[in-house]
């Protein structure tokens, strides 16, 4: 038992050393949001802010001030987008998923493995088809033009996600359902649904933190000011304003807040979601 | 048992229901996937004017393909893919692996400790970047300013603009951003090892290391390659962090394959070139995407799926 002890005790200090690297950055970030610009530019730096301020908080999220004003937008927008993309994507991959997990048509294996190849191809390599499929639909610089490309992420990890929920309601009960009269859709209506509900709340947050998260596609296919989402956004702060780390680090704050509320939150189904399918006991 | 008799077509008919359920998402991911792949590939073959007026497109053959095989920036952004890829993979699953054998077992606050840890994993990968750029900067940064606290340099080093430190300060953001992911799947993995098998080894008077070695580590076998592979595909495929923190600066010297095709397309509007470029980062996936189904179909036969 002693050996154990050893273990143990060093499963600790790792853990606590790997909490110290994974938090630092982002006390960090807190603290230098919490500074004036004059507090944050002091070398060595002020380590415990002495006069801290929630200025820079106020300037971004107050209509007020042009700032501030730019910034709620860039927020608005990214909600639009992600929510926009989110409820397609889902709505198309609900019933897609089903299938792959009930039926077994012909194709279906192929159909589903291409699916997942979709994961193994870079952002990057679809960005200049789609540019050009956007310049010819006339969605340059739209929002339509971001909701719709987000699918080439959100569908496929949509339907992988949903399908493993699928596979764990048992087909016993719409098999009961079947008998009771009603027909295929309406077990998948009436039965499946409502159990999958949690399932689809997650694949759904999923997607939207996805999106949210999105950068490359912004950074292409916006140019107007006033469309671009918050990691576009972010960046023009970075560039226009004379680099004001403070204000940086609250924008970068605020824009993380939202998506690590809804992750904790949700731990449980997440983890869920990402292991399911590579793990199976 | 009459369906393997059956012919395909009458498969298909007495199937035609099923499709109706997966057309709306076929539909689309030929659409916005599709597509795109078969027009990366066509475009390939050609020169396209600056100015994106494909109908004044050159057919160049496998002009494209010589010029970036031959090119030098093309060799030190392989070289480049190649370091950040293997490095970042490796790190950032020995840290998680390492934290999922920590957490295996319960105690006060594991699940907090596991919410904490994953954190990394779901921030954004811009707001990452600049924190992490602030953390670096040359003259108020954190890092430089605490190195030089503990007495480890004089002054406080310039990470980000220095051809040899870059890569590795960049691969460190980047094994922060993922070992999350590494963590979680390894954690899974280890819930599955029977708990009865290891009782009996200790029984039997297997210390903890080689209960480990002998029961615990083998079958981890399949997470560990779905695992693994997962992360070589998305180091393969980042973007945001080299692009935000140094553009592929200094020099290059941070410049992987994905932002040099990035640059060529987008900065020098050269949209045949890039497309080559990508088609050749495509074989590649290919390859792995070979691994990565056989890995999880190999999954599904052993459970009868």
């Amino acid at each position: 038992m002693k050996e154990h002890g050893f273990w143990r005790l060093g499963g600790k200090l790792y853990l606590a050393a790997l909490v110290v690297f994974t938090m630092l950055p982002m006390v960090w970030m807190v603290i230098t949001s919490l500074k004036t610009q004059f507090a944050a530019l002091q070398y060595p730096p002020e380590w415990i802010p002495r006069n801290p301020t929630l200025d820079q908080y106020w300037l971004l999220l107050s209509p007020a001030n042009a700032v501030g004003r730019e910034f709620l937008r860039y927020l608005f927008n990214s909600v639009w987008v992600s929510a926009a993309s989110t409820v397609l994507g889902v709505a198309v991959a609900v019933p897609a998923a089903y299938a792959f997990s009930r039926f077994r048509f012909p194709g279906r294996n192929l159909l589903f493995y291409s699916v997942l190849l979709r994961n193994m191809f870079p952002a990057v390599v679809f960005l200049m088809p789609l540019f050009i499929m956007m310049r010819w639909l006339g969605l340059v610089n739209t929002q339509a033009s971001l909701i719709l490309t987000y699918l080439t992420f959100g569908l496929p990890l949509s339907i992988w996600l949903l399908k493993g929920f699928y596979d764990n309601i048992p087909v016993q009960l719409e098999q009961a359902a079947r008998i009771d009269g009603a027909s295929r859709f309406q077990a998948f209506l009436l039965i499946v649904m409502p159990l999958s509900a949690p399932g689809i709340t997650a694949t759904a947050i999923y997607s939207f933190i996805m999106a949210w998260n999105e950068y490359v596609y912004a950074l292409t296919f916006l140019n107007d000011k006033d469309r671009l989402t918050l990691p576009v956004g972010l960046q023009r702060f970075f560039t226009e304003y004379a680099t004001n780390w403070p204000g940086l680090m609250a924008a970068s704050f605020i824009m993380s807040v939202p998506v690590v509320a809804l992750f904790l939150v949700l731990q449980k189904y997440f983890v869920r979601a990402l292991t399911d399918g590579a793990v199976k006991s | 048992m009459t369906a393997r008799s059956d012919g395909l077509l009458r498969r298909i008919v007495r199937h035609r229901a099923d499709y109706l359920y997966v057309a709306p998402a076929l539909g689309v991911m030929l659409l916005v996937i599709g597509y795109p792949i078969y027009d990366t590939v066509y475009l390939s073959f050609f020169n396209t004017p600056p100015n994106l007026a494909l109908e004044d497109k050159i057919f160049a053959g496998l002009d494209n393909y010589g010029r970036i095989l031959s090119a030098d920036s093309f060799h030190e952004a392989t070289w480049n893919t190649l370091v950040w890829t293997v490095f970042s993979t490796f790190f950032a699953f020995v840290l998680g692996f390492g934290a999922a054998l920590a957490l295996n077992r319960e105690f006060r606050g594991r699940g907090l400790l596991r919410g904490i840890l994953l954190i990394p994993y779901v921030i954004s990968a811009v707001a990452a970047s600049y924190v992490w750029r602030w953390l670096y900067h040359s003259d108020f940064g954190v890092i430089g300013a605490i190195s030089v606290a503990l007495g480890f340099t004089d002054t406080p080093i310039n990470f980000l603009d220095n051809t040899t430190v870059v890569m590795p300060a960049l691969i460190v953001v980047n094994v922060w951003k993922e070992f999350p992911f590494a963590m979680i799947m390894m954690l899974a993995g280890l819930q599955t090892v029977p708990d009865h098998l290891l009782r009996a080894a200790r029984v039997d008077g297997a210390g903890t290391w080689e209960s480990f070695v002998h029961i615990t580590l083998p079958h981890l076998k399949g997470v560990t390659l779905v695992t693994v592979l997962l992360l070589l595909v998305t180091n393969l495929n980042s973007f945001t962090i080299p692009y935000i923190m140094t553009g592929g600066g200094p020099a290059g010297a941070s410049e992987i394959w994905i932002t040099h095709i990035y640059q060529l397309a987008f900065g020098r509007i050269r949209f045949g070139l890039a497309s080559a470029y990508s088609v050749i980062l495509f074989i590649v996936m290919m390859g792995l995407g070979y691994f990565y189904v056989r890995a999880l179909t190999q999954g599904d036969e052993r459970r009868g799926g």
